[in-house]
């Protein structure tokens, strides 16, 4: 079996001492991990890391940059109906949508010039989560993982990865296996279902149930010995771990006042941010809620108020929720998306906007990040970026930064070939505090 | 005796098929396929023979049982259906059995799955009460009927017409990318000949040789996807938008008509021009200049950049299907053999080669050969393949050696999909899931998901006659008889019989999601936090994007969930029935085995599963289920 990759956990402790080696002295402690480090950006992060959790929302379909968080207040022509709005901080004007969200701005750094290649939601979102193109041959694994695999997981029976709503396409342990793949929820307000054991169920029965499987499992092994079949079997040691937990109580919402229910409003999205809030409390490293429908070819401006509507109210409950209880000082907020919209307004398509991946904004929040900031620039309308362009990579390298985790570490895939959280990827460091 | 034991075992209601015999006569000759089968058997030969493999061994019954079931019908066999098959003793069974399966509704609803996926299906749409319904009502008919596929192209592609009508309902295609008509394309060339085009969408592809000014040429045959003279109700629709609290009711309804029937329908056929966009950067012409269409490889097709053509779509669906050249058998052909085989010949599907330059450059030619012999018939194209001995190697638990393709060196052990799991799971719930009638759309007319109407006028009937009404001020006129008629009707219409006006229809079939019914009768895609979506079901925003990857979720539903409460603890589940006849805990453990993993017990675990049930009894039968079904064998398809 391929060493490096198998004990990537193994050095995940070490790595520090690798870092501080590479950017000190210059060299590699661990040869395995590979020279194409030579010419890598000095982490040197860890010391000044904030970040132990990160929430990343991410909005489906490509968010209007210009509707949103890049408004040409001066370019009617551009902006249709949508009016600029000022914000908590005087450098901010955000879309006359995002009312609430005003009010958090002071928190928030936005980043206006992302930029990327990839025209295609399918591109565009995988690039997003993985720092790398998609391929046919090969599945990425995406952002919570790289977290989970370099940062390990902080408590000791919750899964480091939840995925609230998302696309399973997108929140995979790729070639890390199933061990860092985010659990999945469908409904925040159902939690995570099934993790209890029945009450009809005695517990020596739960644990018979389990010996029997394995007892299958063992001869269907050694029958097909096959890594993905393996991955399953590890998957049992997992979820009952998991079922023993004293902390299920992570993922129940209804333990929450219903004021604070209140506060994040209704919908998936809402609940999902409030259900991020309570598991980051609980020692989950790694949430990801999605809000889809941000795919506004057809009537933008109708479409872009709808998801806003979900948006708005959620987002900036998070960010006063999380402040308040005190975890917004070690939680990445993350907005992101694929890609931003055309500045040009399509009239035959009921004023709808294309995609438009040559600049789009994110935001960032929390853990050290600087608030009340605007990063980079786009030109006039909001076309093309002008001013610190900052690629997926870059903006993914970030994240690692602010979780002190080297973004640059190479870990080789079982196919051999050397991948690293951010490919080739540098962090804006002006963008923390 | 062997005749004899068939013919008993073709009493039994659960198989009435295993006696080919009764096969329709327009059906391809079973004698042809067979001959066709062995044709590739020696092209598989002949490849392990080159790279001096030694041909694997003949898969065991109960594999070859297991195996067809799941990869013909999405399903594992029935206790009942396994047996039949296990005991009888014929040297033909297997072609038999593969004969039945491919005949039989389980394997139409299966084909759905993949169609769903392939054409990301989904019931509903963002942000507007249209429906794509109606079209995935035509998708699930053109598989039952085993449309073939170069029909089915044309239909998709070339379609126009009433988004209601079932003769024209494939405008789904067109109208549930409304608004994208540009992703729209690419999916085209990415679903039908495997040409992935989504980077020339916005500039020329520095990997590939397709340029922005290809993209659009090609786009140029679809331009113009407009509903149905919807200009005359559009002063009707702003001036009821603008007061939408005040006219509530009137304008509810009126977005009934614009957003489900105009908004449903598409006009035209396509102009086959279209202008370039405001950000067109290349030197040969400029933004805003309108192109003509041209097709970029196989026998050209052009269209005029002078005037609209309104044939664009009918071209561009011709071109497809019958000009395009090699791409468009091979990649169906490489689909089916990746759906039947395990593992494509090349893989990703979507991203066609050219057989010289793959591992496999006669095969491949072969089987595009065979798939234009065969007139896209794809299930005779299945049952050939299945028919192969290639389709009933052993399996190979080693990936594939050969770097993103085939080795055809034994069959690769993989995950089943969500869908297998899920169809799996109710046959083991409720029996053969296949006895029940499939999902029908909602016909009638749905103001705010409340109907109106009802027994009176249905969807389709709406349609029809908004869409034939030729100005303003009929579409006025129309709109205030169908408001009247709304009104005086809703008192009366809530105690007419609910589904009576069906007559003319099959009765209203509509499973919601914790029916127990087969995943192509549920909602497009299952909601989320179903067990479909917890076990990787695509999403169908994307083509083809359903995950085989494991995650803690999964467990959980197959320690504690769905598997606890209507299986492990059901009393009536189907699988416990099969256990009334057995005379001892040895039979009874056995059929359980049968039942869940299409095999009997083998002499080392039937002590230990027996020693369960002397320890615990009537618990131990359930510790037994469970386990079974949480074993990778339930989850994997060997």
């Amino acid at each position: 079996m391929n060493q490096p990759f198998l004990r990537a956990d193994e050095i995940t402790r070490r790595h520090f001492i690798t870092n501080a080696a590479r950017t000190y002295l210059g060299v590699h402690l661990l040869p395995m991990l590979g020279a194409s480090l030579a010419g890598a950006a000095p982490t040197g992060a860890a010391a000044a890391a904030k970040a132990k959790h990160v929430i990343y929302l991410f909005m489906a379909g490509g968010m209007s940059h210009l509707d949103t968080f890049d408004p040409k207040p001066k370019r009617k022509t551009v902006m249709g109906p949508t009016e600029t709005i000022p914000t908590s901080s005087d450098d901010i004007q955000i879309g006359h949508y995002l009312s609430h969200t005003a009010k958090v701005m002071d928190e928030c750094c936005v980043i206006n010039s992302m930029n990327s290649k990839q025209g295609a939601h399918e591109q565009g979102s995988y690039i997003m989560h993985t720092s790398y193109n998609m391929l046919g041959t090969i599945r990425h694994p995406s952002l919570g993982s790289w977290v989970l695999k370099l940062g390990g997981r902080l408590h000791p029976e919750l899964p480091g990865f939840v995925a609230v709503n998302t696309s399973p396409e997108l929140t995979g342990g790729g070639f890390f296996g199933a061990k860092y793949a985010a659990a999945p929820i469908g409904n925040p307000e159902e939690g995570l279902q099934d993790c209890r054991r029945p009450a009809e169920v005695a517990e020596e029965d739960f644990a018979r149930r389990l010996a029997l499987a394995d007892k299958l499992n063992r001869r269907f092994h050694e029958r097909y010995p096959n890594t993905d079949v393996g991955s399953y079997e590890e998957l049992y040691q997992e979820a009952t771990r998991l079922m023993h937990s004293k902390d299920l109580a992570a993922f129940d919402l209804s333990q929450e006042s219903q004021a604070t229910r209140n506060l994040y409003g209704k919908g998936r999205f809402a609940q999902g941010c409030l259900l991020a809030r309570r598991l980051v409390q609980h020692g989950v490293r790694f949430v990801e809620v999605q809000l889809g429908g941000w795919d506004t070819h057809y009537d933008n401006f109708t479409g872009v108020a709808g998801r806003c509507r979900e948006f708005d109210q959620a987002f900036a409950a998070l960010i006063t929720d999380l402040k308040k209880t005190g975890k917004l000082a070690d939680t990445l907020v993350v907005v992101a998306t694929e890609f931003g919209r055309t500045p040009e307004i399509k009239s035959e398509h009921s004023d709808g906007r294309d995609h438009h991946p040559g600049a789009f904004s994110c935001l960032l929040a929390g853990a050290g990040i600087k608030g009340g900031m605007r990063y980079g620039e786009t030109d006039a309308t909001g076309n093309k970026v002008r001013k610190d362009p900052v690629s997926v990579q870059d903006f993914n390298a970030t994240i690692a930064h602010a979780l002190g985790l080297p973004h640059d570490l190479v870990l080789m895939s079982p196919s051999k070939r050397p991948f690293r959280m951010a490919d080739t990827g540098k962090p804006i460091l002006n963008v923390f505090a | 005796m062997k005749r004899f034991l068939l013919k008993t075992l073709c009493i039994l209601p659960a198989l009435p098929a295993l006696s080919l015999a009764a096969e329709p006569s327009q059906r391809p000759d079973l004698a042809l396929l067979r001959k066709e089968a062995q044709a590739i058997d020696a092209h598989i030969a002949n490849s392990l023979r080159r790279r001096q493999l030694a041909a694997p061994k003949d898969a065991d019954d109960a594999t070859f049982l297991r195996r067809s079931f799941l990869v013909a019908t999405g399903r594992i066999p029935t206790f009942e259906e396994s047996r039949a098959f296990l005991e009888i003793n014929d040297p033909d069974k297997r072609a038999m059995l593969v004969g039945y399966l491919l005949n039989s509704p389980g394997h139409a609803s299966h084909m759905s799955n993949w169609a769903f996926d392939l054409l990301r299906l989904t019931d509903g749409r963002v942000d507007t009460s249209a429906t794509n319904e109606p079209y995935r009502e035509w998708v699930r008919e053109a598989m039952d009927q085993n449309m073939p596929w170069d029909q089915f192209t044309n239909a998709l592609l070339a379609s126009s017409g009433d988004g209601w009508d079932p003769q024209s309902a494939a405008v789904g295609y067109y109208t549930r990318d409304r608004g994208m008509p540009l992703d729209n394309i690419s999916n085209t060339m990415r679903i039908f000949l495997g040409k992935r085009m989504e980077c020339a969408q916005c500039h020329d592809d520095p990997f590939g040789t397709t340029e922005r000014m290809d993209f659009y040429q090609l786009a140029a045959f679809t331009h113009g996807q407009e509903p149905i003279r919807r200009n005359h109700m559009a002063p009707l629709w702003r001036e009821l938008e603008q007061g939408r609290e005040a006219q509530g009711e009137s304008y509810r309804l009126a977005r009934v008509l614009w957003e489900r029937v105009y908004g449903m329908s598409l006009q035209d056929g396509g102009e086959g021009r279209i202008q370039l966009p405001s950000d067109y950067q290349y030197r040969d012409a400029r933004p805003g200049d309108w192109v003509g269409g041209r097709t970029p490889f196989g026998r050209t097709v052009r269209s005029s950049d002078k005037k609209s053509a309104n044939d664009g779509r009918k071209q561009l669906a011709d071109w497809v299907t019958r000009r395009a050249g090699d791409p468009f058998p091979a990649v169906i052909a490489n689909r089916l053999w990746q759906r039947v085989m395990g593992t494509g010949i090349y893989e990703p599907v979507d991203e066609y080669r050219s057989p010289d330059k793959t591992h496999a450059a006669e095969l491949l030619r072969h089987l595009s050969e065979l798939m234009v012999r065969l007139q896209y018939d794809m299930r005779a194209f299945q049952h050939t393949l299945m028919l192969t001995r290639t389709f009933g190697f052993e399996t190979n638990p080693e990936p594939s050696k050969i770097h993103g393709a085939d080795d055809f060196h034994g069959r690769k052990i993989k995950r089943l999909t969500a869908e297998q799991v899920w169809d799996s799971l109710i046959t083991l719930a409720n029996g053969n899931p296949d006895l029940q009638p499939r999902r029908t759309a909602d016909p009638r007319i749905l103001v705010d998901g409340r109907p109106v109407l009802v027994g009176k006028k249905t969807m389709s009937e709406l349609s029809r006659e908004v869409l034939a009404l030729e100005s303003e001020s009929q579409v006025r006129e129309y709109f205030q008889r169908l408001l009247n008629e709304v009104r005086s009707g809703s008192s009366s219409s809530s105690n007419a019989p609910a589904m009576s006006m069906m007559a003319a229809n099959r009765p209203l079939h509509r499973p919601g999601a914790s029916d127990l019914v087969r995943a192509s009768e549920l909602p497009s895609p299952a909601p989320r936090g179903h067990l479909l979506y917890l076990f990787g079901q695509s999403d169908r925003e994307v083509v083809e994007a359903a995950s085989l990857e494991p995650n803690v979720s999964q467990v959980l539903s197959l320690l504690n969930g769905f598997v606890q409460k209507r299986l492990v603890n059901s009393p009536d589940a189907h699988l416990y029935k099969s256990l009334e006849g057995a005379a001892n805990d040895t039979d009874r453990v056995r059929q359980l085995c049968i039942a869940i993993l299409s095999r009997p017990p083998d002499e080392t675990e039937l002590p230990w599963m027996l020693q369960e049930i002397r320890d615990r009894g009537e618990e131990g039968y359930r510790n037994l289920v469970s386990a079974l079904i949480l074993s990778s064998e339930f989850l994997f398809l060997p």
